[in-house]
Protein backbone atom coordinates (compact mmCIF):
# COMPACT_ATOMS: atom_id res chain seq x y z
CA UNK A 1 0.00 0.00 0.00
CA UNK A 2 2.94 2.24 0.92
CA UNK A 3 4.52 1.78 -2.60
CA UNK A 4 1.10 3.23 -4.19
CA UNK A 5 2.11 6.79 -2.91
CA UNK A 6 4.90 6.51 -5.79
CA UNK A 7 2.49 7.62 -8.33
CA UNK A 8 1.85 11.31 -8.05
CA UNK A 9 4.72 11.43 -10.54
CA UNK A 10 2.54 10.78 -13.15
CA UNK A 11 1.27 14.22 -12.52
CA UNK A 12 4.51 15.66 -14.52
CA UNK A 13 4.80 17.19 -18.04
CA UNK A 14 5.20 14.44 -20.38
CA UNK A 15 2.37 12.42 -18.68
CA UNK A 16 2.57 9.61 -21.31
CA UNK A 17 5.96 8.67 -20.32
CA UNK A 18 6.17 9.61 -16.85
CA UNK A 19 2.86 6.61 -16.31
CA UNK A 20 5.15 3.71 -18.02
CA UNK A 21 7.03 2.40 -14.90
CA UNK A 22 9.50 1.02 -17.24
CA UNK A 23 10.62 2.10 -20.69
CA UNK A 24 12.86 0.56 -22.78
CA UNK A 25 14.02 2.94 -25.59
CA UNK A 26 15.69 1.22 -28.34
CA UNK A 27 17.44 -1.12 -25.90
CA UNK A 28 20.24 -3.64 -27.16
CA UNK A 29 22.38 -6.21 -25.33
CA UNK A 30 25.07 -8.10 -26.53
CA UNK A 31 28.20 -9.99 -24.83
CA UNK A 32 31.38 -10.16 -25.60
CA UNK A 33 32.92 -13.40 -24.15
CA UNK A 34 36.84 -14.35 -25.25
CA UNK A 35 36.52 -12.37 -28.57
CA UNK A 36 33.30 -13.56 -29.30
CA UNK A 37 30.27 -11.13 -29.77
CA UNK A 38 26.85 -12.20 -29.14
CA UNK A 39 23.86 -10.28 -29.45
CA UNK A 40 21.61 -11.19 -26.78
CA UNK A 41 18.64 -8.68 -27.22
CA UNK A 42 18.17 -6.82 -30.33
CA UNK A 43 17.09 -2.90 -30.51
CA UNK A 44 13.91 -3.35 -28.53
CA UNK A 45 11.78 -0.73 -27.39
CA UNK A 46 8.69 -1.17 -24.90
CA UNK A 47 6.79 0.42 -22.75
CA UNK A 48 4.87 -1.11 -19.31
CA UNK A 49 2.74 1.77 -17.48
CA UNK A 50 2.25 1.37 -14.20
CA UNK A 51 0.70 -1.45 -12.73
CA UNK A 52 0.47 -3.80 -15.80
CA UNK A 53 0.67 -7.16 -15.97
CA UNK A 54 2.81 -7.97 -18.68
CA UNK A 55 4.70 -11.41 -19.53
CA UNK A 56 7.44 -12.03 -21.82
CA UNK A 57 7.03 -15.57 -23.66
CA UNK A 58 9.23 -16.73 -26.72
CA UNK A 59 11.87 -19.97 -27.02
CA UNK A 60 14.85 -20.41 -24.68
CA UNK A 61 17.79 -18.47 -25.08
CA UNK A 62 15.94 -15.11 -26.61
CA UNK A 63 16.47 -12.74 -24.24
CA UNK A 64 13.72 -13.03 -21.75
CA UNK A 65 16.23 -12.79 -19.05
CA UNK A 66 18.19 -10.44 -20.08
CA UNK A 67 15.44 -7.85 -20.14
CA UNK A 68 14.74 -8.51 -16.41
CA UNK A 69 18.21 -8.09 -15.65
CA UNK A 70 18.28 -5.31 -17.55
CA UNK A 71 15.30 -3.76 -15.59
CA UNK A 72 16.72 -5.02 -12.48
CA UNK A 73 20.23 -2.77 -13.27
CA UNK A 74 21.87 -5.97 -12.80
CA UNK A 75 23.52 -5.15 -16.80
CA UNK A 76 23.33 -1.96 -18.48
CA UNK A 77 22.49 -1.62 -22.24
CA UNK A 78 24.34 -1.71 -25.05
CA UNK A 79 22.49 0.72 -26.48
CA UNK A 80 19.34 3.11 -26.28
CA UNK A 81 17.85 3.94 -22.83
CA UNK A 82 16.28 2.54 -20.16
CA UNK A 83 13.92 4.50 -17.74
CA UNK A 84 12.08 3.67 -14.67
CA UNK A 85 9.48 5.99 -13.56
CA UNK A 86 10.78 8.47 -16.00
CA UNK A 87 14.17 8.12 -14.63
CA UNK A 88 17.14 6.85 -16.61
CA UNK A 89 18.38 4.03 -14.86
CA UNK A 90 21.80 3.39 -13.23
CA UNK A 91 22.68 0.92 -10.79
CA UNK A 92 21.13 -1.54 -9.09
CA UNK A 93 17.07 -0.91 -8.91
CA UNK A 94 16.21 -1.34 -5.39
CA UNK A 95 12.61 -0.92 -6.07
CA UNK A 96 12.18 -3.85 -8.22
CA UNK A 97 11.56 -7.04 -6.42
CA UNK A 98 13.35 -9.94 -9.03
CA UNK A 99 12.43 -13.92 -8.34
CA UNK A 100 15.14 -15.02 -10.32
CA UNK A 101 15.74 -18.23 -12.35
CA UNK A 102 18.40 -19.44 -9.59
CA UNK A 103 17.68 -19.98 -6.25
CA UNK A 104 18.65 -17.35 -4.28
CA UNK A 105 17.60 -18.64 -0.94
CA UNK A 106 20.07 -18.19 2.18
CA UNK A 107 20.85 -22.27 3.20
CA UNK A 108 22.00 -21.49 6.22
CA UNK A 109 18.26 -19.69 7.44
CA UNK A 110 14.93 -21.88 7.77
CA UNK A 111 12.02 -21.00 5.45
CA UNK A 112 10.20 -18.35 7.99
CA UNK A 113 13.48 -17.36 8.70
CA UNK A 114 14.21 -16.90 4.60
CA UNK A 115 10.98 -15.25 4.10
CA UNK A 116 10.99 -12.46 6.61
CA UNK A 117 15.08 -11.23 5.59
CA UNK A 118 13.65 -8.34 3.53
CA UNK A 119 11.59 -7.27 6.21
CA UNK A 120 14.17 -7.11 8.71
CA UNK A 121 16.12 -4.74 6.30
CA UNK A 122 16.41 -1.22 8.13
CA UNK A 123 15.17 0.02 4.83
CA UNK A 124 11.65 -1.19 6.18
CA UNK A 125 12.38 -2.00 9.90
CA UNK A 126 9.27 -3.75 10.26
CA UNK A 127 8.38 -4.30 14.41
CA UNK A 128 8.94 -8.04 15.10
CA UNK A 129 5.99 -9.09 15.65
CA UNK A 130 4.59 -8.04 12.86
CA UNK A 131 7.16 -9.46 11.18
CA UNK A 132 6.22 -12.89 12.48
CA UNK A 133 2.29 -12.14 11.39
CA UNK A 134 3.37 -11.22 7.63
CA UNK A 135 5.64 -14.34 7.83
CA UNK A 136 2.67 -16.56 9.02
CA UNK A 137 0.07 -15.39 6.40
CA UNK A 138 2.60 -15.52 3.94
CA UNK A 139 3.58 -19.00 4.12
CA UNK A 140 -0.30 -19.90 4.15
CA UNK A 141 -0.64 -18.37 0.99
CA UNK A 142 2.07 -20.22 -0.48
CA UNK A 143 0.98 -23.41 1.11
CA UNK A 144 4.18 -24.25 2.87
CA UNK A 145 2.65 -24.61 6.48
CA UNK A 146 4.46 -27.67 8.34
CA UNK A 147 7.43 -26.46 6.47
CA UNK A 148 8.42 -23.27 8.46
CA UNK A 149 11.62 -24.38 10.63
CA UNK A 150 13.07 -26.44 7.60
CA UNK A 151 16.28 -25.45 5.41
CA UNK A 152 16.47 -25.45 1.83
CA UNK A 153 18.38 -28.33 1.79
CA UNK A 154 15.30 -29.74 3.13
CA UNK A 155 12.50 -28.85 0.53
CA UNK A 156 11.68 -29.65 -2.79
CA UNK A 157 12.42 -27.86 -5.66
CA UNK A 158 8.79 -26.43 -5.77
CA UNK A 159 8.80 -25.87 -2.18
CA UNK A 160 12.22 -23.77 -2.58
CA UNK A 161 10.56 -21.89 -5.43
CA UNK A 162 7.78 -21.14 -3.31
CA UNK A 163 9.84 -19.68 -0.53
CA UNK A 164 11.43 -17.90 -3.05
CA UNK A 165 8.07 -16.32 -4.02
CA UNK A 166 6.83 -15.75 -0.66
CA UNK A 167 10.48 -13.77 -0.14
CA UNK A 168 9.75 -11.60 -3.41
CA UNK A 169 5.65 -10.81 -2.06
CA UNK A 170 6.10 -10.15 1.45
CA UNK A 171 8.09 -6.85 0.64
CA UNK A 172 5.02 -5.80 -1.87
CA UNK A 173 7.71 -4.34 -4.08
CA UNK A 174 6.01 -1.61 -6.67
CA UNK A 175 7.44 -3.73 -9.67
CA UNK A 176 8.07 -7.63 -9.86
CA UNK A 177 10.10 -9.24 -11.40
CA UNK A 178 9.65 -12.74 -12.10
CA UNK A 179 11.83 -15.60 -14.46
CA UNK A 180 9.97 -18.16 -14.69
CA UNK A 181 8.71 -18.69 -11.02
CA UNK A 182 5.95 -21.61 -11.48
CA UNK A 183 8.10 -23.49 -13.97
CA UNK A 184 9.14 -26.30 -10.91
CA UNK A 185 5.96 -26.82 -9.67
CA UNK A 186 2.86 -29.49 -10.69
CA UNK A 187 0.05 -28.33 -12.71
CA UNK A 188 -2.40 -27.82 -9.28
CA UNK A 189 -0.06 -25.83 -7.19
CA UNK A 190 0.26 -23.67 -10.05
CA UNK A 191 -3.16 -22.63 -10.88
CA UNK A 192 -3.28 -22.01 -6.99
CA UNK A 193 0.04 -19.99 -7.13
CA UNK A 194 -1.51 -17.78 -10.17
CA UNK A 195 -4.73 -17.12 -8.28
CA UNK A 196 -2.53 -15.80 -5.59
CA UNK A 197 -0.33 -13.72 -7.19
CA UNK A 198 -3.31 -11.88 -9.23
CA UNK A 199 -4.37 -10.97 -5.70
CA UNK A 200 -1.93 -9.74 -4.58
CA UNK A 201 -0.76 -7.63 -7.50
CA UNK A 202 -3.94 -6.49 -8.05
CA UNK A 203 -4.72 -5.68 -4.62
CA UNK A 204 -1.26 -4.03 -4.16
CA UNK A 205 -1.32 -2.50 -8.32
CA UNK A 206 1.95 -3.71 -8.65
CA UNK A 207 3.65 -3.70 -11.64
CA UNK A 208 4.64 -7.09 -13.40
CA UNK A 209 6.99 -8.31 -16.01
CA UNK A 210 6.62 -12.39 -15.56
CA UNK A 211 9.01 -14.44 -17.79
CA UNK A 212 7.47 -17.85 -18.88
CA UNK A 213 8.07 -20.65 -21.12
CA UNK A 214 3.54 -21.67 -20.25
CA UNK A 215 1.73 -19.55 -22.77
CA UNK A 216 -1.43 -19.96 -21.17
CA UNK A 217 -0.04 -18.87 -17.91
CA UNK A 218 0.97 -15.83 -20.06
CA UNK A 219 -2.68 -14.92 -21.11
CA UNK A 220 -4.13 -16.62 -17.96
CA UNK A 221 -2.36 -13.86 -15.74
CA UNK A 222 -1.91 -10.51 -18.32
CA UNK A 223 -2.83 -7.45 -19.75
CA UNK A 224 -0.83 -7.68 -22.44
CA UNK A 225 1.75 -10.60 -23.69
CA UNK A 226 5.11 -9.83 -25.87
CA UNK A 227 5.78 -12.69 -28.17
CA UNK A 228 9.73 -12.71 -28.57
CA UNK A 229 11.46 -14.25 -31.55
CA UNK A 230 14.56 -16.39 -31.55
CA UNK A 231 17.81 -15.35 -31.04
CA UNK A 232 18.84 -12.35 -30.93
CA UNK A 233 15.88 -11.27 -29.70
CA UNK A 234 13.23 -8.64 -29.98
CA UNK A 235 10.02 -8.31 -29.58
CA UNK A 236 7.59 -9.89 -32.56
CA UNK A 237 4.05 -9.44 -31.53
CA UNK A 238 2.09 -7.66 -28.43
CA UNK A 239 -1.45 -8.63 -27.95
CA UNK A 240 -3.47 -7.21 -25.15
CA UNK A 241 -5.59 -9.56 -23.42
CA UNK A 242 -8.73 -8.22 -22.79
CA UNK A 243 -9.79 -10.48 -20.14
CA UNK A 244 -12.35 -9.05 -17.92
CA UNK A 245 -10.44 -8.67 -14.12
CA UNK A 246 -10.90 -10.22 -11.78
CA UNK A 247 -10.15 -13.71 -13.20
CA UNK A 248 -10.92 -16.40 -12.46
CA UNK A 249 -7.43 -18.63 -13.32
CA UNK A 250 -9.23 -21.62 -13.12
CA UNK A 251 -12.45 -21.10 -15.28
CA UNK A 252 -10.60 -18.49 -17.68
CA UNK A 253 -9.37 -20.90 -19.80
CA UNK A 254 -12.44 -22.56 -21.11
CA UNK A 255 -13.67 -19.14 -21.98
CA UNK A 256 -13.84 -18.63 -25.69
CA UNK A 257 -11.73 -15.19 -25.74
CA UNK A 258 -8.88 -17.27 -24.36
CA UNK A 259 -9.13 -19.81 -26.86
CA UNK A 260 -8.97 -17.55 -29.39
CA UNK A 261 -5.85 -15.32 -27.91
CA UNK A 262 -4.21 -18.45 -27.44
CA UNK A 263 -4.38 -19.62 -30.85
CA UNK A 264 -3.12 -16.80 -32.37
CA UNK A 265 -0.36 -15.85 -30.04
CA UNK A 266 0.61 -19.74 -30.87
CA UNK A 267 0.92 -19.16 -34.54
CA UNK A 268 3.64 -16.18 -33.71
CA UNK A 269 5.20 -18.70 -31.54
CA UNK A 270 5.44 -21.87 -32.74
CA UNK A 271 7.81 -20.73 -35.48
CA UNK A 272 10.10 -19.02 -33.30
CA UNK A 273 10.04 -22.19 -30.93
CA UNK A 274 11.46 -24.32 -34.27
CA UNK A 275 13.87 -21.99 -34.86
CA UNK A 276 14.77 -21.36 -31.31
CA UNK A 277 15.65 -25.42 -31.04
CA UNK A 278 18.51 -25.56 -33.59
CA UNK A 279 20.22 -22.73 -32.25
CA UNK B 1 48.04 -63.90 23.50
CA UNK B 2 49.75 -65.63 20.81
CA UNK B 3 46.42 -66.94 20.20
CA UNK B 4 44.87 -63.80 19.75
CA UNK B 5 47.06 -62.98 17.39
CA UNK B 6 47.19 -65.63 14.93
CA UNK B 7 43.16 -65.52 15.02
CA UNK B 8 43.40 -61.95 13.15
CA UNK B 9 45.54 -63.23 10.77
CA UNK B 10 42.74 -65.62 10.01
CA UNK B 11 40.22 -62.85 9.27
CA UNK B 12 40.62 -63.09 5.43
CA UNK B 13 39.01 -66.50 5.65
CA UNK B 14 35.61 -67.22 4.48
CA UNK B 15 32.82 -65.37 6.85
CA UNK B 16 32.93 -68.06 10.20
CA UNK B 17 32.46 -67.55 13.87
CA UNK B 18 34.91 -64.74 13.63
CA UNK B 19 32.17 -62.33 13.40
CA UNK B 20 32.55 -61.09 17.14
CA UNK B 21 35.92 -59.94 15.87
CA UNK B 22 33.88 -56.70 14.35
CA UNK B 23 32.42 -55.88 17.29
CA UNK B 24 33.62 -52.80 19.51
CA UNK B 25 34.85 -55.20 22.16
CA UNK B 26 36.59 -57.77 19.37
CA UNK B 27 38.35 -54.81 18.19
CA UNK B 28 39.76 -53.68 21.18
CA UNK B 29 40.92 -56.86 22.19
CA UNK B 30 42.72 -57.25 18.85
CA UNK B 31 44.28 -53.88 19.24
CA UNK B 32 45.20 -54.87 22.80
CA UNK B 33 46.81 -57.83 21.84
CA UNK B 34 49.05 -56.20 18.88
CA UNK B 35 50.78 -53.30 21.62
CA UNK B 36 51.40 -55.79 23.76
CA UNK B 37 52.82 -58.00 21.31
CA UNK B 38 55.16 -54.84 20.18
CA UNK B 39 55.58 -54.11 23.70
CA UNK B 40 56.76 -57.77 24.54
CA UNK B 41 59.18 -57.82 21.93
CA UNK B 42 61.00 -54.66 22.41
CA UNK B 43 61.13 -55.94 26.02
CA UNK B 44 62.43 -58.76 25.19
CA UNK B 45 64.77 -57.36 22.20
CA UNK B 46 65.80 -54.26 24.94
CA UNK B 47 69.32 -55.68 26.63
CA UNK B 48 69.41 -58.18 24.37
CA UNK B 49 69.45 -57.52 20.74
CA UNK B 50 69.87 -53.71 20.81
CA UNK B 51 71.63 -51.60 23.92
CA UNK B 52 69.26 -50.48 26.76
CA UNK B 53 71.20 -47.37 26.55
CA UNK B 54 69.90 -46.50 23.21
CA UNK B 55 66.64 -48.34 23.09
CA UNK B 56 65.75 -48.42 26.89
CA UNK B 57 62.55 -50.69 27.72
CA UNK B 58 58.43 -50.54 28.01
CA UNK B 59 58.83 -51.09 31.76
CA UNK B 60 61.78 -48.63 32.38
CA UNK B 61 59.42 -46.51 30.48
CA UNK B 62 56.89 -46.58 32.71
CA UNK B 63 58.55 -46.71 35.82
CA UNK B 64 59.52 -43.13 34.46
CA UNK B 65 56.63 -42.00 33.65
CA UNK B 66 54.89 -43.17 36.82
CA UNK B 67 57.38 -40.97 38.91
CA UNK B 68 57.33 -38.58 37.02
CA UNK B 69 53.28 -38.59 37.95
CA UNK B 70 54.05 -39.67 41.92
CA UNK B 71 56.03 -36.83 42.33
CA UNK B 72 54.31 -34.18 40.33
CA UNK B 73 57.39 -32.84 38.10
CA UNK B 74 55.65 -33.81 35.28
CA UNK B 75 52.47 -31.02 35.81
CA UNK B 76 54.34 -27.86 35.03
CA UNK B 77 55.50 -29.01 31.80
CA UNK B 78 52.34 -30.03 30.45
CA UNK B 79 50.63 -27.35 31.62
CA UNK B 80 52.68 -24.70 30.45
CA UNK B 81 52.70 -27.22 27.09
CA UNK B 82 49.11 -26.57 27.35
CA UNK B 83 48.81 -22.92 28.30
CA UNK B 84 50.93 -22.06 25.27
CA UNK B 85 49.04 -23.83 22.88
CA UNK B 86 45.21 -22.69 24.07
CA UNK B 87 46.53 -18.97 24.59
CA UNK B 88 48.26 -18.93 21.05
CA UNK B 89 45.09 -20.95 19.55
CA UNK B 90 42.91 -18.21 20.82
CA UNK B 91 45.05 -15.33 19.81
CA UNK B 92 45.41 -17.06 16.47
CA UNK B 93 41.68 -17.52 15.94
CA UNK B 94 40.59 -14.16 17.28
CA UNK B 95 43.15 -12.04 14.84
CA UNK B 96 42.95 -14.69 12.06
CA UNK B 97 38.75 -14.24 12.03
CA UNK B 98 39.25 -10.51 12.66
CA UNK B 99 42.31 -10.05 9.98
CA UNK B 100 39.78 -12.49 7.68
CA UNK B 101 36.81 -10.53 7.86
CA UNK B 102 38.26 -7.38 7.55
CA UNK B 103 40.50 -7.95 4.19
CA UNK B 104 37.29 -9.48 3.00
CA UNK B 105 34.88 -6.62 3.13
CA UNK B 106 37.44 -4.49 1.92
CA UNK B 107 38.70 -6.20 -0.88
CA UNK B 108 41.07 -3.03 -1.34
CA UNK B 109 42.57 -3.56 1.21
CA UNK B 110 42.84 -6.59 0.61
CA UNK B 111 44.50 -6.76 -2.68
CA UNK B 112 47.21 -4.47 -1.22
CA UNK B 113 47.72 -6.85 1.76
CA UNK B 114 48.04 -10.23 0.51
CA UNK B 115 51.43 -10.03 -1.08
CA UNK B 116 52.83 -9.35 1.99
CA UNK B 117 50.41 -12.17 3.73
CA UNK B 118 51.58 -14.48 0.69
CA UNK B 119 55.04 -14.08 1.87
CA UNK B 120 54.57 -15.09 5.28
CA UNK B 121 52.12 -17.89 4.93
CA UNK B 122 54.22 -19.94 2.72
CA UNK B 123 57.48 -19.32 5.39
CA UNK B 124 58.05 -22.20 7.82
CA UNK B 125 56.77 -20.82 11.04
CA UNK B 126 59.09 -22.52 12.76
CA UNK B 127 62.10 -20.60 11.37
CA UNK B 128 60.76 -17.72 13.42
CA UNK B 129 61.14 -19.39 16.65
CA UNK B 130 64.48 -18.21 17.61
CA UNK B 131 63.33 -14.78 16.33
CA UNK B 132 60.66 -14.94 18.85
CA UNK B 133 62.85 -15.93 21.33
CA UNK B 134 65.38 -12.97 20.77
CA UNK B 135 61.93 -10.84 20.90
CA UNK B 136 59.60 -12.15 23.84
CA UNK B 137 62.24 -14.17 25.81
CA UNK B 138 62.41 -18.23 26.88
CA UNK B 139 59.27 -18.36 28.75
CA UNK B 140 55.78 -19.42 27.89
CA UNK B 141 55.67 -15.57 25.86
CA UNK B 142 58.06 -16.81 22.69
CA UNK B 143 56.00 -19.79 22.41
CA UNK B 144 52.55 -18.70 22.25
CA UNK B 145 54.08 -16.66 19.68
CA UNK B 146 54.92 -18.75 17.03
CA UNK B 147 51.37 -20.94 18.06
CA UNK B 148 49.31 -18.14 18.08
CA UNK B 149 51.36 -17.08 14.05
CA UNK B 150 51.06 -20.50 13.01
CA UNK B 151 46.90 -20.30 13.57
CA UNK B 152 46.76 -17.36 12.12
CA UNK B 153 46.86 -17.79 8.39
CA UNK B 154 45.54 -20.86 8.76
CA UNK B 155 41.82 -18.91 10.15
CA UNK B 156 42.92 -16.20 7.76
CA UNK B 157 43.10 -17.96 4.78
CA UNK B 158 40.23 -19.80 5.34
CA UNK B 159 38.18 -16.88 6.25
CA UNK B 160 39.01 -15.04 3.24
CA UNK B 161 38.22 -18.56 1.39
CA UNK B 162 34.75 -18.81 2.64
CA UNK B 163 33.32 -15.14 1.94
CA UNK B 164 35.07 -15.69 -1.77
CA UNK B 165 32.78 -18.71 -1.58
CA UNK B 166 29.86 -16.71 -0.78
CA UNK B 167 27.49 -17.05 -3.49
CA UNK B 168 27.67 -13.59 -5.45
CA UNK B 169 23.92 -14.04 -6.16
CA UNK B 170 23.34 -14.15 -2.35
CA UNK B 171 24.88 -11.08 -1.75
CA UNK B 172 22.91 -9.46 -5.21
CA UNK B 173 20.00 -10.53 -4.13
CA UNK B 174 19.93 -8.86 -1.02
CA UNK B 175 21.04 -5.93 -2.47
CA UNK B 176 17.79 -5.65 -4.64
CA UNK B 177 15.94 -6.51 -1.50
CA UNK B 178 17.62 -2.86 -0.61
CA UNK B 179 20.35 -4.37 2.03
CA UNK B 180 23.34 -1.74 3.01
CA UNK B 181 26.60 -2.98 2.31
CA UNK B 182 26.79 -3.89 6.03
CA UNK B 183 23.80 -5.80 6.60
CA UNK B 184 24.95 -7.87 3.33
CA UNK B 185 28.04 -8.62 5.34
CA UNK B 186 26.19 -9.11 8.50
CA UNK B 187 23.10 -11.55 6.76
CA UNK B 188 25.20 -12.82 4.05
CA UNK B 189 28.78 -12.87 3.70
CA UNK B 190 29.17 -13.69 7.60
CA UNK B 191 26.90 -16.50 8.15
CA UNK B 192 28.17 -17.26 4.58
CA UNK B 193 31.66 -18.15 5.69
CA UNK B 194 31.73 -19.65 9.10
CA UNK B 195 31.56 -23.23 7.80
CA UNK B 196 35.27 -22.37 6.25
CA UNK B 197 35.78 -20.65 9.39
CA UNK B 198 34.76 -23.64 11.59
CA UNK B 199 36.85 -26.14 9.70
CA UNK B 200 40.29 -23.84 9.62
CA UNK B 201 39.72 -24.08 13.27
CA UNK B 202 39.34 -27.79 13.30
CA UNK B 203 42.37 -28.19 11.37
CA UNK B 204 45.10 -25.19 12.97
CA UNK B 205 44.32 -26.75 16.48
CA UNK B 206 46.91 -29.83 15.27
CA UNK B 207 49.33 -26.88 13.90
CA UNK B 208 48.55 -25.41 17.80
CA UNK B 209 50.02 -28.55 19.01
CA UNK B 210 52.89 -29.26 16.61
CA UNK B 211 53.94 -25.19 17.16
CA UNK B 212 54.29 -25.43 21.18
CA UNK B 213 56.07 -28.73 21.31
CA UNK B 214 58.74 -27.30 18.36
CA UNK B 215 58.99 -24.13 20.31
CA UNK B 216 60.26 -26.07 23.42
CA UNK B 217 62.55 -28.15 21.30
CA UNK B 218 63.78 -25.30 19.92
CA UNK B 219 64.58 -23.22 23.02
CA UNK B 220 63.06 -23.54 26.74
CA UNK B 221 63.00 -24.13 30.04
CA UNK B 222 59.65 -25.88 30.96
CA UNK B 223 57.41 -27.98 28.47
CA UNK B 224 56.72 -31.31 27.29
CA UNK B 225 58.80 -30.51 24.48
CA UNK B 226 62.05 -29.21 26.42
CA UNK B 227 61.77 -32.63 28.44
CA UNK B 228 62.26 -34.25 24.91
CA UNK B 229 64.67 -31.87 23.89
CA UNK B 230 66.53 -32.07 27.58
CA UNK B 231 66.59 -35.57 27.69
CA UNK B 232 67.97 -36.21 24.58
CA UNK B 233 70.93 -33.72 25.57
CA UNK B 234 71.83 -36.21 28.06
CA UNK B 235 71.51 -39.22 26.05
CA UNK B 236 68.69 -40.61 28.41
CA UNK B 237 66.25 -42.41 25.78
CA UNK B 238 63.62 -43.42 28.94
CA UNK B 239 63.16 -40.03 29.37
CA UNK B 240 62.71 -39.26 26.04
CA UNK B 241 60.47 -42.01 25.79
CA UNK B 242 58.67 -41.02 28.24
CA UNK B 243 58.18 -37.64 27.49
CA UNK B 244 56.74 -38.68 23.49
CA UNK B 245 54.68 -41.15 25.44
CA UNK B 246 53.18 -38.06 26.69
CA UNK B 247 52.84 -36.06 24.05
CA UNK B 248 51.04 -39.49 22.02
CA UNK B 249 48.72 -39.42 24.85
CA UNK B 250 47.70 -35.71 24.77
CA UNK B 251 47.76 -35.69 20.28
CA UNK B 252 45.20 -38.87 21.21
CA UNK B 253 42.99 -37.28 23.57
CA UNK B 254 43.00 -33.97 21.46
CA UNK B 255 42.19 -36.28 18.08
CA UNK B 256 39.23 -38.18 20.07
CA UNK B 257 37.70 -34.77 20.72
CA UNK B 258 38.62 -33.30 17.18
CA UNK B 259 36.20 -36.59 16.10
CA UNK B 260 33.58 -36.12 18.25
CA UNK B 261 33.71 -32.42 17.47
CA UNK B 262 33.66 -33.03 13.69
CA UNK B 263 31.06 -36.08 13.25
CA UNK B 264 28.72 -33.68 15.38
CA UNK B 265 29.44 -30.66 13.24
CA UNK B 266 28.12 -32.97 10.26
CA UNK B 267 25.26 -34.39 11.70
CA UNK B 268 24.56 -30.44 12.52
CA UNK B 269 25.01 -29.29 9.38
CA UNK B 270 22.37 -32.21 7.66
CA UNK B 271 22.60 -31.71 4.05
CA UNK B 272 24.05 -28.61 3.05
Amino acid sequence: MRMLDVRPRSIAPAAAAASNRVRLDAVSKSFTVRGTHTPALQETTLAIEDGAFVSLVGPSGCGKSTVLNLVAGLLTPSSGVLTYDGAPLSGLNRRVGYMTQKDTLLPWRTTEANIAAPLELACRAVPRREVAERVRAMIDAVGLRGFEKHFPAELSGGMRKRVALARTLIYEPETLLMDEPFGALDAQLKLLMHDQLQRLTQARRMTVLFVTHDLAEAIALSDRVLVMSARPGRIRRAQDIGLPRPRDVFRVRFSPEFGRLHEALWEELKDEVAKGTDV
Amino acid sequence: MSSAATSLDATGAPPSPRAWLRTPWGLAVVRIAILAAILAAWEAASGRIVSKYWASSPSAIAARLWSWIRDGSLWPHLSSTLIEMGAGYAIGCVAGVGVGLLLGFLPRAGRIAMPFLAGLYCLPKVALAPLFVILLGIDLASKIALVAISVFFIILYSTLDGIRDVDRDLVQAMRLMGATRREVSLRVLIPGCLRWVFTGMRIAIRYAFTAAVLGEVIAANRGVGYLVEAYAGQYNSTGVFAAVLVLVVCSLGLSEVLTRWEASAAEKRGGM
